[in-house]
C-alpha cells in the first residue's frame, strides 16, 4: 500500500491507491446527489434508469476498488474494480462505464502513485475504453462528448500546474462537451427514437459525464482546500 | 406457458444444477455456476471458450469438452454472460497457451467478451476473438449477420486444432476457416417462450411458419402457408449456394438441426430432400449431421447449415469428440 504522505498546506503533487479510491468516493457522492435529476432526464429521452445504473455503479465501486487494491497497482485495481462493477449494473450505460473505469486501469497499469500527467492520462484512456466498447464516435449525442471534450481540455495543460488545474480544465471542457450535445442528434437507444423532442436539450449521458469530472474536480478541491 | 420447471427466475441456474449433478466431467468457476468449465483441462493446450444466452441446448455449454471447447459463460435466458463471468472461465481453464474466445454475433457478447478480454491483456494472457456469422437471412453483410447453427463446424474445427496442439493462431485460423465456408437458414413453424416473460416472443397462425427467422425469434424473411420439405430445402439451398456458391463435384458436409420442438423423423425427411437437391446439382455430401445443435427452447422448426469441405476441413469434422451432449468416435 503506498499511501502518499503530504505536509499540512502543500498542494497534493501525488495520488495514492487509498487517494484514488476517495477520488471515487467523491464520484460516488455525486451520484447519489444526482440520482433523480439524472432519472428525470432518462424518462424524458429514453429508459428513466440512467441515475439509478450510475447510482448504483459507482456507490459499489469504491469498495471493488478496495477489494482489488492489495498489490498496490493502481491500473490493476481500477481494471478489475470496473470490471467487477459491470456485474452490479450489467445494462449498457454500465457496461460503458466500466469500460472507461478499465481503459484508464489499462492505461495506468503498473503505476503505484499517480502524479498529474498521470491524471491527463485517466481522463483520454477513460474516453477511448468508453468509446471503444461502445463503437461510438464524437457527435453521436452521447456521454463520450462530454468525456471527451473533458479530456482533451485537460491535455492542453501543463501538469507541473498540478492536479487541480488538470481537473479544473477538464470540466471546463465537459461542460462545453454538454453543450454541444443540444444541436447532436441521438443515433443510440431509446433517445433515437425521440430524436425530435432533442433538440436544444443536452444529452443525459454527457451531463453524467460532466458529472463525473466534477466529482474529480471536487475532491481534488477539497484536498487542497 | 407449458414448461417443466419450479420458477421461470430459477430456469437457468436450476437447469446448470442438473447438469452438474448428471455430468461431473465439468464443473464451475469462482462458485459462479454461470462459469461452466471442464473439469480437467488440457495442459499447455489453447483454451476455447464461448458463451451466449441460455435456451439454446445443446448450444453453448454443451460444446465444453473433450475434442471441443473447454469453458462457456452462461448467460441468463437469451442474454449474454458478464464479463467478469468470462474471465473467471478463462482464468480457470487457461494452461499456458493462450485463450480463443468463440461465440455468435450478438452485442451484447461482443461488449462482454471484448471487456473480459482486455481483463486478461492485463495478466499478460494472450487472447483471439471470433465470431459465427453465418445467418444469411439476418444481413446482407456478412459481417453483421447472426451466429446460429453454422457456428458447429467453428467449434469442432478449433477444438480438434486445439487439441493437436495447434498455436493460439493456428487454431484461430481453423476456426475462420470453418467460419468462412459455412452458411445456415433457419425457419419455424411456431414461437417459444422466454419463461420470466411467459409469452410467446411472436405470433404465427396454425397453419403459418416464419422462413429466416433468428434463433430468439428475430423477425425473418416472410410468414406465411407452411410449405413443404422439399420446397424448404429448395428455397433454403437456393439461398445459401448464391450466398456461397459451391461447384459441381465439390463436397460439403450438412447439418440438420432441429430448434427444439421438431422430431427427428422430421429432420431426416428434410434431410433427403436436401440431399437430392444437391445430387441434383452434382455437389456431394461427405458428412451428414442431422440431430438437435442448436435449439430456441420449444420452437418447432430447424435449419440447414452447409460447410463447404476440402481435405482441411474433413479432418475437422472427423475428429473424435467426447462432451455430455455430443458425442462422436
Amino acid at each position: 500500500m503506498s499511501q502518499v504522505t503530504r505536509k499540512e498546506g502543500i498542494l497534493m503533487d501525488k495520488m495514492g491507491v487509498e487517494d484514488v479510491i476517495e477520488m471515487f468516493e467523491s464520484v460516488a457522492a455525486i451520484f447519489a446527489e444526482k440520482k433523480e435529476e439524472l432519472c428525470e432526464m432518462d424518462a424524458a429521452m429514453g429508459d428513466g434508469d440512467l441515475g439509478l445504473t450510475m447510482n448504483k455503479g459507482y456507490a459499489a465501486l469504491p469498495g471493488l476498488l478496495r477489494d482489488n487494491s492489495a498489490e498496490g497497482d493502481i491500473g490493476k485495481m481500477l481494471a478489475k474494480g470496473g470490471m467487477k462493477m459491470s456485474s452490479v449494473v450489467p445494462s449498457t450505460m454500465g457496461t460503458l462505464m466500466s469500460s472507461g473505469i478499465m481503459g484508464a486501469g489499462k492505461a495506468l497499469k503498473g503505476k503505484t502513485e499517480l502524479e498529474p500527467a498521470d491524471l491527463i492520462t485517466f481522463y483520454r484512456a477513460f474516453a477511448d475504453g468508453l468509446a471503444k466498447r461502445g463503437k461510438t464516435q464524437l457527435g453521436d449525442r452521447t456521454i463520450l462528448d462530454a468525456l471527451d471534450a473533458g479530456a482533451v481540455k485537460a491535455a492542453e495543460v501543463d501538469p507541473a500546474e498540478g492536479f487541480l488545474a488538470v481537473a479544473t480544465a477538464a470540466v471546463e471542457g465537459a461542460k462545453a462537451g454538454v453543450e454541444a450535445t443540444k444541436d447532436m442528434i441521438p443515433k443510440y437507444g431509446k433517445a433515437a427514437v425521440f430524436s425530435a423532442k432533442a433538440k436544444g436539450v443536452a444529452d443525459q449521458g454527457a451531463v453524467a459525464g460532466c458529472y463525473l469530472d466534477t466529482a474529480i474536480l471536487n475532491y481534488f478541491q477539497a484536498k487542497n482546500a | 406457458m407449458k414448461k417443466i420447471i419450479n420458477a421461470p427466475e430459477n430456469y437457468t441456474d436450476d437447469m446448470l444444477r442438473g447438469i452438474y449433478a448428471a455430468h461431473p466431467e465439468v464443473t464451475y468457476a469462482e462458485d459462479d455456476l454461470r462459469c461452466y468449465c471442464i473439469a480437467k483441462p488440457k495442459p499447455n493446450k489453447v483454451a476455447i471458450i464461448t458463451g451466449g444466452g441460455t435456451g439454446h441446448l445443446p448450444l453453448f455449454l454443451g460444446y465444453v469438452g473433450e475434442g471441443l471447447i473447454d469453458g462457456c459463460g452462461v448467460g441468463g435466458v437469451f442474454q449474454s454472460p458478464s464479463g467478469e463471468q468470462i474471465y473467471n472461465i478463462a482464468k480457470q481453464v487457461e494452461t499456458g497457451a493462450g485463450v480463443l474466445f468463440l461465440y455468435g454475433n450478438y452485442t451484447g457478447d461482443i461488449m462482454n467478451f471484448d471487456m473480459a478480454a482486455e481483463m486478461l491483456d492485463m495478466d499478460d494472457i494472450e487472447t483471439r476473438s471470433i465470431v459465427g456469422a453465418d445467418d444469411v437471412n439476418s444481413n446482407a453483410n456478412p459481417e453483421a449477420r447472426r451466429g446460429v447453427a453454422g457456428i458447429y463446424f467453428m467449434y469442432k474445427a478449433a477444438g480438434a486444432k486445439a487439441d493437436q496442439d495447434g498455436t493460439l493462431d493456428e487454431v484461430l485460423a481453423a476456426a475462420k476457416k470453418a467460419g468462412d465456408n459455412v452458411r445456415t437458414v433457419g425457419f419455424a413453424l411456431t414461437p417459444c417462450v422466454v419463461p420470466e416473460v411467459g409469452k410467446s416472443n411472436f405470433t404465427l397462425g396454425d397453419e403459418e411458419m416464419a422462413f429466416g427467422m433468428g434463433i430468439h425469434g428475430e423477425p425473418g424473411v416472410w410468414n406465411g402457408p407452411i410449405k413443404i420439405a422439399d420446397e424448404l430445402a429448395e428455397e433454403s439451398l437456393d439461398i445459401i449456394l448464391k450466398d456461397m456458391p459451391v461447384a459441381e463435384g465439390e463436397e460439403v458436409a450438412v447439418l440438420i438441426n432441429g430448434l427444439g420442438a421438431t422430431s427427428g423423423e422430421e429432420l431426416y425427411i428434410l434431410f433427403d430432400s436436401v440431399r437430392r437437391y444437391l445430387d441434383a446439382k452434382g455437389i456431394k455430401v461427405y458428412k451428414a449431421i442431422v440431430g438437435e445443435y442448436a435449439t430456441s427452447m420449444e420452437m418447432m422448426g430447424a435449419s440447414i447449415s452447409i460447410c463447404k469441405m476440402d481435405d482441411e476441413l474433413k479432418g475437422y469434422v472427423d475428429y473424435p469428440v467426447n462432451t455430455p451432449f455430443i458425442c462422436q468416435k
